[in-house]
């Protein structure tokens, strides 16, 4: 994706206006405004085309003939084609993207630097040991977001929670079209 | 590349930050919650909102596995034709 930005994030402060003008051209991953960028994860298209792609990819891949394994090698490819589908905006797709990409984790460590963490942006509601708890949790919960600030947290949380909404509908569309077409199989309409 | 992005947004916001704006947030992801979207007229904690945020993602992950393993078994016994079809189904 954006690897070659790593030199870049030196010379932004200093270039801050030249790179606004590359940015617009340069489809980079650096939104500021990621709400306005934002993936529609709800629109039919982009299921289509994440259907799509899955489909495609699954075709592609050798599955083992162990099912766990297989299992785990569909989860792997469903979660790493959303996470493409996000377009390098967000801090999770690019973690999952990372967890493939062995070079990458070179990038990552290099600018994670724990800045903020939680404690600058801490407001009286974030001191409370509870949601100080609940809040780790998410940060587990949510690939690459371990060292975020709270609100960045949130708003991870919440691209990924519609993205993981769109990876549901589009595999159980996909499992519904491939057990209509396999007429032999006893297969148990699932409830969804 | 994603340093530079929560360090211009962290630098304003760490300044700015309020418990509007944090306000704001909770109750944005509190309409995404399956579970609580209902009761939005009333404010429902921040911790309430952050446990409920965790559960759905956890049950999500595992509606996604389990689809992961439907998924793999359907492929194993469908043939090349069959699949064929279905992305052509896909694409309109």
């Amino acid at each position: 994706m954006a690897s070659f930005d790593s030199s870049d994030s030196e010379t932004l402060r200093e270039q801050s206006n030249h790179k606004k003008r590359r940015k617009i051209g340069h489809h980079t991953a650096a939104d500021h405004n990621s709400a306005a960028a934002a993936v529609p994860w709800r629109s039919d298209a982009e299921q289509r085309i994440y259907s799509r792609r899955l489909v495609e990819a699954l075709r592609r891949t050798p599955l083992s003939p162990a099912r766990p394994r297989a299992a785990g090698q569909v989860r792997e490819t469903a979660d790493r084609v959303l996470a493409v589908a996000a377009r390098g905006r967000t801090r999770w797709s690019r973690a999952i993207l990372a967890r493939r990409r062995k070079l990458w984790t070179h990038h990552e460590k290099a600018k994670k630097a724990p800045r903020n963490g939680l404690k600058r942006t801490t407001e009286r509601t974030n001191r409370l040991p509870a949601v100080q708890k609940k809040t780790r949790v998410l940060s587990r919960l949510v690939p690459g977001c371990q060292k975020i600030s709270f609100p960045n947290l949130l708003e991870e949380a919440m691209d990924y929670i519609s993205a993981l909404e769109m990876q549901v509908r589009a595999m159980s569309a996909i499992a519904e079209l491939l057990s209509a077409a396999e007429p032999r199989r006893p297969e148990s309409p699932a409830a969804r | 590349m994603s340093s530079r992005r929560s360090r211009s947004r962290q630098t304003s916001s760490s300044r700015n930050i309020t418990d509007d704006q944090i306000n704001d947030l909770v109750s944005k992801l509190q309409q995404l919650l399956p579970e609580i979207r209902n009761r939005s007229s009333d404010k429902v904690s921040a911790s309430k909102v952050l446990q409920e945020t965790c559960n759905y993602i956890r049950s999500l992950h595992r509606e996604v596995d389990d689809l992961s393993e439907r998924l793999s078994e359907l492929l194993a016994t469908t043939d090349t034709a069959q699949a064929a079809i279905i992305r052509n189904l896909l694409m309109q």
